[in-house]
């Protein structure tokens, strides 16, 4: 599918940080509709803060952010989350919802103030809940949930929104290898398929090699790389950024992607 | 059974302890016979005359506004609750209770007669500060708000305190049955304090619901179900701290009751606030009408506060639920 001249995402010079501490110091960024971004870099290097600045969580000490062409600070509470849906790392639940109850919850940048849902609201979250491999969880309270399961809870809650863009913290974090594949497997098919436009911050190179079409690698609050896995994922750009000699990089037998390996 | 099959047996529920707090009592206002042959004969007996006395001047009020005091601490307690996302929360957790004592406490010092007026400018106030105190850092920093309420809180019960001291012994009592909780010696002044403040109150965190269900997934999940954060919780805060303060300055300090009736409600009929805001409304007032029912009937002669029977209840609540959990 061909991608849009214009970037969905647009972050340019973006800095921000906490009570004077400046974590990011100048990024730049564009994710496109139809493409998977993966942005990688070691604890600490601004990763989740990125994903704070980029939704509006944080105030900008500088730079600018678009969504969908528009300043970020112009968007309503509701049509920014109309555009872009954000699965958390984290996320404790408070209360006892039914796994049905929750992702409907991701409806609501689309319902008028106390609508009840339509059935475009049902369809959209049970949609997302087969997506995600929950068919069937429905009645399930999400107390009784494993961590992979309530991973992928938020992930279908994410997906119900039905937001261009979507933002997600360590997806596959809590997963076992069947479902990070699956999990990948869809976020890949979200960006050709339905056109979104998928910024994934990830640990698992292998993986973001694997499934994404650029990455961006960020130390210190800077990018430090950025094109495809095979110009990003190069041995002197890990050494340097995660500084570990015994990182070592070959290429994926079976599918030719670069492949990050320990040789210790 | 759905949610709101359970949400109208609860009502039905809390309809028959609010009749049965208005008919028990010294005057037994339901004998059939009596009303029988009232209805056959017509006349005005002076029997008749006391016991609709009873009715319209004692009990009526009384379990008015007893129902009112439950529903607006329960209604805080669902606010506070889904705000902090901790489930200790509740109006009084604010401080709300030891401001409203020391402006009750010190207007009497002063010689005032009527406290109702000095508790409630003493909560809000004790409101205001803790608000005004944390008004740039609520979204970031929802624990230090709770922790600024109680130390404002620990201070003004220490001037309460110190200036009950000074009381002789005859009016201590008094001040100490206030402090406690009581709706003794409270008319329809009062219930038509509270009674509007719970009913719009309740309507208005019921329009509510959905941010709220939104809210008690944590801020930053709040936020990107595009939740305007910051706003929904000064709201919510300051809208719990005005319920309180009616009920403090009403009828005193009723612990408890804001802190079990979310609990209880979201057992019996569902976590979501779309029916668990009218269903913490219903608990509370009926937690309220039955413990001030026990206050007033347990004891024979005698009355006890209702903070002490509410006390009670919460503490049994708690080690049931710690049992529960093992």
């Amino acid at each position: 599918m061909k991608a849009e001249q214009e970037p969905f995402l647009q972050a340019r010079a973006v800095r921000a940080g906490y009570s004077g501490r400046e974590v990011l110091r100048g990024i730049d960024l564009e994710v496109r509709r139809g493409e998977v971004l993966s942005v990688a870099g070691p604890n600490g290097s601004g990763k989740s803060t990125l994903l704070r600045a980029v939704t509006g969580l944080l105030p900008l000490h500088g730079g600018e952010v678009r969504i969908g062409g528009t300043p970020l600070g112009d968007l309503s509470a509701k049509e920014r989350a109309r555009r872009c849906a954000v699965q958390p790392q984290v996320e404790a639940p408070m209360f006892d919802y039914t796994v049905g109850q929750f992702v409907l919850l991701g409806r609501h940048p689309h319902r008028p103030p106390l609508a009840a849902a339509t059935a475009q609201d049902r369809d959209a979250a049970s949609r997302a809940m087969e997506e995600t491999d929950l068919a069937g969880f429905g009645e399930r309270s999400i107390r009784s949930l494993s961590t992979g399961e309530w991973q992928r809870t938020l992930l279908a809650r994410a997906l119900a929104q039905e937001a261009p863009l979507l933002l997600l913290d360590e997806p596959a974090a809590h997963l076992d290898p069947g479902h990070r594949f699956v999990v990948h497997t869809l976020l890949r098919s979200l960006a050709r398929e339905q056109n979104r436009a998928v910024l994934c911050v990830s640990h698992d190179l292998n993986l973001a090699a694997e499934f994404s079409d650029r990455m961006i690698i960020m130390t210190q609050g800077r990018v430090q790389a950025a094109g495809t896995p095979e110009e990003v994922l190069t041995e002197p750009n890990l050494r340097e950024v995660f500084r570990c000699e015994a990182l070592r990089v070959a290429p994926n037998p079976f599918t030719g992607r670069p492949g990050t390996f320990f040789a210790p | 059974m759905n949610a709101l099959t359970r949400l109208c047996l609860l009502a039905a529920a809390s309809l028959a302890v609010f009749v049965a707090a208005v008919c028990v009592g010294p005057t037994h206002l339901l004998d059939l016979p009596r009303c029988f042959e009232l209805l056959r004969t017509g006349a005005a007996t002076p029997e008749l005359e006391r016991a609709s006395l009873v009715l319209w001047e004692l009990r009526l009020p009384r379990v008015l506004l007893a129902a009112a005091a439950g529903a607006n601490l329960a209604l805080g307690g669902v606010l506070l609750q889904a705000i902090f996302r901790n489930p200790l929360a509740e109006p009084y957790l604010l401080g709300l209770s030891s401001g409203g004592a020391l402006g009750a406490v010190a207007a009497l010092a002063a010689g005032a007669t009527s406290v109702t007026w000095p508790a409630l400018a003493g909560s809000l106030a004790l409101a205001a500060i803790v608000l005004l105190f944390c008004r740039r850092r609520i979204a970031a920093d929802l624990p230090s708000l709770l922790l600024v309420g109680v130390a404002l809180g620990a201070l003004a019960q220490a001037f309460t305190t110190a200036i009950i001291l000074r009381f002789d012994p005859g009016a201590l009592r008094s001040i100490l049955f206030w402090l406690m909780g009581s709706f003794a010696g409270r008319g329809w002044t009062e219930v038509w304090m509270l009674l509007p403040a719970a009913l719009v109150g309740g309507l208005a965190i019921w329009l509510l619901h959905r941010p709220l269900d939104l809210l008690a997934l944590g801020g930053e999940s709040a936020h990107h179900l595009g939740v305007r954060v910051p706003l929904l919780q000064t709201a919510g805060i300051a809208l719990a701290a005005v319920l309180a303060a009616l009920t403090v300055a009403a009828c005193g300090t009723i612990g408890f009751v804001g802190l079990m009736a979310p609990h209880l409600t979201r057992k019996l009929v569902g976590a979501p606030h779309g029916i668990s805001v009218p269903g913490s409304m219903l608990v509370g007032a009926t937690l309220t009408v039955g413990a001030d029912l026990a206050a007033r009937t347990l004891l024979a002669g005698t009355e006890l506060p209702v903070g002490v029977v509410t006390g009670a209840l919460g503490c049994l609540f708690f080690l049931a639920l710690v049992a529960g959990k093992k």
